[in-house]
């Protein structure tokens, strides 16, 4: 026998793959591939487009918060980029899938892109030759660029592409001018498609979505209006990095629009169009709009013409009532219809009912259809070839209760491919997405991964500052008010620097390699950036430090956007001479810096969850499917939480079956160790080694538990409100009383002739200034149990808008077809309920004004049910005090960012899921337990954590043991030694806040990185102009 | 604010003539910003419907004869909301209970349809006069191709020439066809939307007899109202025939390469959308291609076509009503189609054609506006 093996009998590989491929590189496909990535497998990250960013690239700001969608994306693309274990396709799309989970072999296929991505360098060199204008596809087509080009300034990857359809080579073999234009030889025009077959163990699909086609409606006149836009154009209309460079002008004449109407539920909850769910972000993106309109241009007048505004989210509620109570800002409760256009002017004339019963036609400079979250053709291939089940709507099919699951093992979604839904909601998914993966592949978890080597650390001691500076143009958002290349000019000649620049993009991938190669170069020793914000870009400037073989520590920011450019919008001058004094301080902080090193530290892999809900069971089995040892305490005794109580969901899926299986799942796993009846009392350390005292019932003795990681999943509770005689008349009822009544006791239920739902009962009111997402859905669910029971009962839903998002909008159809009466009330004029007894007959009579009738509407119930807030337990406020993290204005915890890290806190180490973060439904809290898990498994199977380097530290010499510091310290992390008698600092806990530094009155506090000759010289220099 | 209760013996009234469909809408008031009346004066189908809904409907209102069920609503209200239904029900009940809140014209129509079939006072007897000189066979078992000429053309002296045009065409284009007669009635179709049920059924049973025993298989038609009718309604009652409009017969002869054109039509023409071919029926293509293809013809669209077309107001047994002068649609029609400087001004559909003589002959504009039917200027070209 030979010992060769012929090529077709070397298997495919056996056993499990510890790579997983992520389709769909948005915002939810990097999200998951930066977490397969941080669990320890090989990710491959591909996408049918040019460059990552999908549609949150696109977007100008981010409700509710107004974050720059770029600037807080971007960071996640170097993050993508930079790391080794991400591969990037572009261009690429699956042609098939063969084998089964864990063992996936997929088949690519990549469109050439007729530029070698190895060799561009993105320098744009080529398209300033291209004699050929094409529709700029990034701006949605308001602008023109060139036929070879860079998909958008911050692209990932930063190489340029060729639009082939209309290449004057590729379609007529004329041309060719651009090839020698490119110094590094990478145009190459004889490209062909290429086709990969990539082996990983798990596919994690996050192909998105398109919006909704307003051509095929003509009713709104997008076809033959050029002043009615799409809400995505309006996006880039307003962006800074758009067509207008963020001025705010109407496509017909380029003016300012002085009254712009948003239309909403365009290709949404509309029969006609055949999208009958609710696309549940158009609400929000519109108001977000709207006071971005009223940011640029105060007097413009905005209105909304909408049908339930569904701002359910977190912080959303708040957000609309800001947007509602501006001058000028009108939110009108009508569709409308568009009458045409003044030929003169070109305005829009909408003609629509007012609340007074009126129809009125008014016109607008410009309007904006709120589209629709559609389907794609493509993702509906991509099923078909991954055997995927869709949905009736095209979107992705996962059984009752796991969300992230595909109707095929091995296989995982996430993001808008699920349902329609917005950025933090498909950040949660994908994270929960890529925590099915990592427990699909644990055992080859680190198998196929690679390290990052950054190269040697060059000592810089004894050398004379040789200062970078680096002046970011921000696109136009610096250099549109700040000269750039005058303040360029400028720090030239400012003491120790060797090296001044304009950057268009100091963050694109590009830039940064330019800036490392620029510090090995030119021998720099230390670097400023003047741009943004150290908060989202500074690890990404420290690192093209590092790959220049410079210590992260030798660079200062100097944030000429936030402070200055932002701020002094209309003062061209001042704000150019302010960024010369704001580098000037950073440069002379900047030769003062030293290079610092992270202290390390080890990693207890163990984890405390607390709450023994759905999310709290969760997030524990997640870990323990894992190998990871698990603290569950839960405060009652037992198991369930709240989900005890609900026997059904809307969708019909049996709650309380799951919930059973979840807690002997639990229960049976050896590495989970519950404890009931039990409370967190004690808490110390910092991530990877806290230290936790448990009092299990009422003993005397603390339980002490060593962990890594801290998950919070305290849950939240139904409000017992005290109005519309809630504890007086029992036939009034909570939704939750309700749902027990209709299981225990049908026959109860079924003796009413008439019921009455009220909405927002202690929701979306002072007290509470948050709409608590469950209840509508929840009501609609308990209206159609009744009109099952008993099909000719009465019954009635007193709501202020219904909030049956996504896909449960059909069921609040279902409702109306099934003779379920909705009755909308004013918060100002809410329902009144009076016990009588009229002819011998007992009952509730309700009255509530009909808006459309303008009377008020008498109906007597037997039965009155109230839909009550979902309210934070009041043991969160001792619960965040001990574990030193931050509720919300409502006692919810709060995260570290609302869009882009829902389910971390600012605290490293301690994560949060379920309702103890806002309510949500089961659904939505087993998504984010399984993020919280993918979070916590990042830490957990790390062998060592790095601690911070800029920390405070003790002159002993100085210190006199006064304790001020101790007290000072907001983190615990600075004690007395009580046997030396000074205070001791720990590195691991220090946030290198500096209060301590302020507070000590010695002078024996040092605060690393932020030395006082440093801050002193800073300050000499902000008064040395 | 005025208290009230639901009254629900009227919401059980309004469900049973077929108005059910009030449960659905979730008020947005599309239909009324959708509805051509707010053009002319305030009519707010929302409200009509969530006063159906509660049973609170005032019968005696005018309001409730206004819609001429020209479907713009309908077809776009996000709910599926068939509100024609829900207006058809109360006009219904109102002709029961309240018979003196009826229009006295469309007393006059029902009577003219409940004693000789046509609700233009004609004659039974006289309903193939405008054929009388064409020698048309009556359909038969040889023929089974019934053209169904409409009541209109049948007994307006004005209209019969679109009668008699259609048959031309049909004889011309070598069609196997033939009439009924005097056994023919009115189709049902707007005495069904004035909310009379059992007039309607006794004529479209009257009909599909009628048809049955001449054997008739298919029928040619020159109302888009006959069209709907015949195809939507009379299946129910046992009448399954193939209907075919005229401008889809023709449209299918010009696919077949068998219509030609031996003469030209030099005009500005300006194609209106009847309602009941275009929203109602989805047939938007067919006329103006066939339009289109005639020499010299420069046909031109109103500022609103197609699915956004307005109705001439004849639709919903307005037809038979009054209209005030300053509320006519068609005569927004006729000036949007001069203002477009539009010679002719061409349609499918005999309601709209009335409306349309009505508003050129009242405006003054007879010498500057030729309405005609499609058929006509095919007649001529052919």
């Amino acid at each position: 026998m030979s010992n060769e093996i012929s090529v077709s009998e070397i298997p495919v590989s056996q056993g499990k793959i510890g790579a997983v491929m992520v389709v769909g590189a948005g915002v939810g496909g990097i999200q998951a591939a930066l977490d397969a990535a941080a669990a320890g497998f090989k990710v491959y990250l591909v996408d049918k487009g040019p460059a990552i960013g999908g549609k949150m690239a696109q977007l100008d700001k981010t409700f509710p918060t107004n974050d720059c969608s770029m600037c807080i994306l971007s960071p996640k693309f170097i993050e993508c980029a930079s790391n080794p274990n991400i591969s990037i396709i572009t261009n690429t799309h699956v042609e098939s899938l063969e084998g089964k989970a864990g063992n996936f072999q997929v088949h690519l296929y990549e469109e050439p892109r007729y530029v070698d991505e190895e060799k561009c360098t993105g320098c744009g060199t080529c398209a300033e030759y291209c004699p050929i204008y094409v529709p700029d596809v990034y701006n949605e087509s308001l602008a023109k660029k060139k036929c070879i080009h860079v998909h958008f300034p911050q692209a990932v990857p930063a190489v340029s592409m060729v639009d082939a359809a209309h290449c004057l080579f590729l379609q007529r073999k004329i041309c060719q001018i651009c090839v020698p234009t490119c110094k590094s030889k990478a145009i190459d025009f004889k490209m062909q498609p290429k086709r990969t077959t990539v082996e990983v163990g798990s596919v994690i699909l996050a192909p998105g979505y398109e919006i909704f086609d307003a051509y095929s409606q003509s009713q709104y006149g997008y076809h033959r209006f050029s002043n009615v836009v799409t809400s995505l154009e309006f996006e880039r209309i307003i962006s800074a990095s758009g067509p207008n460079g963020g001025e705010i002008l109407r496509p017909s004449d380029n003016r300012t629009p002085h009254k712009i109407a948003w239309i909403q539920c365009v290709g949404s909850r509309d029969e006609t169009s055949n999208c009958t769910y609710c696309s549940a972000v158009c609400c929000m993106y519109a108001t977000k709009q709207v006071i971005l309109s009223k940011e640029h241009h105060p007097e413009i007048e905005a209105v909304v013409l909408h049908n339930d505004i569904r701002a359910y989210g977190k912080g959303f509620e708040r957000f609309y009532e800001r947007a509602k109570n501006m001058p000028g800002v009108r939110y009108q409760w009508a569709k409308t219809s568009i009458v045409g256009e003044d030929p003169d002017s070109k305005n829009i004339i909408l003609r629509y009912r007012t609340d007074d019963s009126k129809v009125k036609d008014e016109q607008f400079d410009l309007v904006v259809l709120s589209v629709g979250l559609n389907s794609t053709e493509g993702n509906r291939e991509l099923a078909e070839k991954l055997s995927i089940g869709l949905n009736e709507h095209g979107f992705c099919e996962s059984p009752a209760f796991s969300p992230m699951e595909t109707s095929r093992d091995g296989i995982y979604s996430c993001g808008v491919f699920h349902a329609p839904m917005d950025i933090p909601d498909a950040v949660t998914m994908a994270s929960g997405a890529a925590s099915l993966a990592s427990q699909l592949l644990c055992e080859e978890r680190g198998t196929l991964m690679e390290e990052k080597v950054y190269p040697e650390e060059r000592d810089t001691t004894g050398e004379a500052p040789r200062v970078g500076i680096f002046v970011c143009d921000c696109g136009t958002n610096i250099a549109k008010v700040v000269d750039v290349p005058q303040v360029v000019e400028y720090a030239k000649g400012l003491p120790g620097v060797s090296h001044s620049v304009e950057e268009t993009f100091a963050c694109s991938v590009d830039a940064v390699n330019h800036m490392a190669e620029t510090i090995r170069k030119q021998g720099l020793n230390r670097v400023v950036v003047a741009a943004c914000t150290p908060r989202t870009h500074e690890p990404v400037f420290q690192a093209a430090l590092r790959e220049a073989g410079l210590n992260p520590f030798l660079f200062q920011f100097a944030n000429i956007r936030e402070q200055c450019s932002f701020v002094h919008m209309n003062e061209k001058e001042v704000a150019t001479e302010k960024a010369k004094d704001l580098i000037r301080m950073a440069t002379s902080k900047a030769v003062l810096l030293q290079p610092l090193h992270r202290a390390i530290y080890n990693v207890t892999p163990e984890a405390l969850v607390i709450g023994g809900g759905i999310a709290g069971m969760t997030s524990s089995l997640a870990l323990a499917n894992q190998g990871i040892k698990v603290h569950l305490i839960e405060k009652t005794d037992s198991l369930g939480g709240l989900s005890k109580r609900i026997p059904v969901t809307l969708e019909g899926a049996d709650v309380q079956n799951m919930v059973k299986k979840l807690v002997d799942e639990v229960y049976a796993s050896d590495l989970i160790e519950i404890s009931t009846n039990a409370q967190l009392v004690e808490y110390s350390g910092y991530v990877g080694n806290f230290i936790s005292g448990i009092r299990v019932g009422n003993g005397e003795a603390l339980k002490e538990i060593k962990h890594g990681i801290t998950i919070v999943a305290a849950g939240a509770e139904e409000l017992k409100p005290n109005e519309y005689l809630y504890g007086e008349d029992d036939r009034v009822i909570t939704l939750l009383e309700l749902d027990e009544r209709i299981e225990k006791d049908s026959s109860q239920v079924k003796e009413c002739d008439s019921a009455v739902f009220i909405q927002c009962v202690g929701s979306r009111n002072d007290e509470r200034q948050y709409c608590s997402r469950v209840c509508c859905s929840h009501s609609v669910k308990n209206a159609l149990q009744l009109k099952k029971l008993k099909p000719e009962m009465d019954v009635y839903v007193l709501y202020r808008d219904m909030r049956t998002y996504g896909f449960k909008e059909d069921y609040y159809k279902e409702a109306s077809d099934q003779g379920v009466v909705f009755i909308r009330y004013q918060p100002e004029d809410p329902p009144d309920i009076h016990a009588v007894k009229e002819k011998g007959k007992s009952f509730l009579r309700l009255t509530a004004t009909e808006p459309i009738l303008g009377q008020r509407l008498e109906i007597d119930a037997d039965l009155v049910c109230l839909a009550t807030a979902s309210v934070a337990p009041t043991g969160n406020k001792p619960l965040s005090q001990m574990l030193k993290v931050p509720l919300n204005e409502d006692g919810f915890f709060l995260e570290a960012h609302m869009k882009l890290r829902p389910v971390d806190f600012s605290t490293d180490g301690i994560f949060m899921c379920g309702t103890a973060h806002s309510p949500k439904f089961i659904d939505e809290s087993i998504a984010q337990a399984q993020a919280a898990a993918s979070k916590a498994l990042a830490v957990l199977t790390r062998t060592s954590i790095e601690g911070q380097a800029a920390v405070a530290e003790v002159n002993e010499e100085l210190c006199s043991g006064c304790r001020v510091c101790e007290m000072a310290c907001p983190y615990d992390a600075v004690k007395k030694d009580e046997e030396k008698r000074v205070s001791v600092v720990n590195q691991a806990l220090c946030k290198g806040c500096g209060t301590c530094v302020a507070a000590c009155p010695s002078g024996a506090m040092k605060g690393k990185h932020f030395t006082m000759d440093q801050i002193l010289a800073e300050i000499r220099a902000a008064f040395a102009a | 604010v005025e208290t009230v209760a639901p009254f629900k013996e009227a919401i059980e009234m309004i469900r049973e003539a077929g108005g059910e469909m009030f449960r659905k809408c979730f008020q947005c008031g599309l239909c009324t910003a959708s509805c051509p009346w707010n053009n002319v004066k305030t009519f707010m189908p929302h409200k009509k419907i969530t006063e159906s809904k509660f049973g609170l409907v005032e019968l005696g209102e005018e309001d409730w004869w206004l819609c001429s069920t020209c479907n713009m609503c309908v077809s776009r209200c996000p709910r599926g909301v068939a509100i024609t239904d829900v207006i058809r029900a109360v006009r219904n009940i109102t002709l029961d209970s309240v018979p003196r809140a009826v229009p006295a014209s469309l007393k006059n129509a029902i009577g003219s349809l409940k004693i000789s079939g046509n609700p233009w006072s004609g004659a039974r007897e006289d309903r193939a006069n405008w054929a009388r000189d064409l020698a048309i066979p009556p359909v038969g078992a040889e023929t089974q191709t019934l053209y169904f000429s409409c009541c209109t053309p049948a007994f307006d002296p004005k209209m019969g020439n679109i009668a008699r045009a259609t048959a031309r065409i049909l004889k011309e284009t070598g069609a196997n066809f033939g009439i009924i007669g005097a056994k023919e009635s009115c189709c049902g179709e707007s005495v069904r939307k004035a909310g009379n049920f059992e007039v309607f059924e006794k004529l479209a049973k009257s009909n599909i007899d009628a048809f049955h025993e001449s054997g008739v298989k298919e029928i040619v038609v020159t109302s888009p109202h006959c069209y709907s009718t015949f195809k939507s309604e009379y299946p129910a009652l046992g009448g399954e025939f193939n209907v075919v409009h005229l401008v889809q017969y023709l449209s299918r002869l010009a696919d077949e390469g068998k219509l030609n054109f031996k003469k030209p039509f030099p005009k500005k023409v300006v194609y209106h959308d009847p309602c009941y071919l275009g929203r109602h029926n989805g047939i938007y293509d067919e006329p103006r291609s066939i339009l289109k293809n005639i020499p010299g013809l420069t046909l031109m669209d109103e500022m609103n076509t197609r699915e956004n077309s307005l109705c001439c107001g004849g639709g919903g047994a307005r037809i038979w009503m009054e209209t005030k002068k300053g509320e006519r649609f068609s005569d927004t029609l006729v000036e949007q189609a001069l203002e477009l400087g539009a010679e002719v001004l061409v349609t499918a559909c005999p309601y709209c054609i009335l409306n349309f003589k009505d508003s050129v002959l009242t405006l003054g504009k007879e010498d500057v506006l030729d309405v005609r039917d499609i058929s006509e200027i095919v007649d001529e070209v052919i």
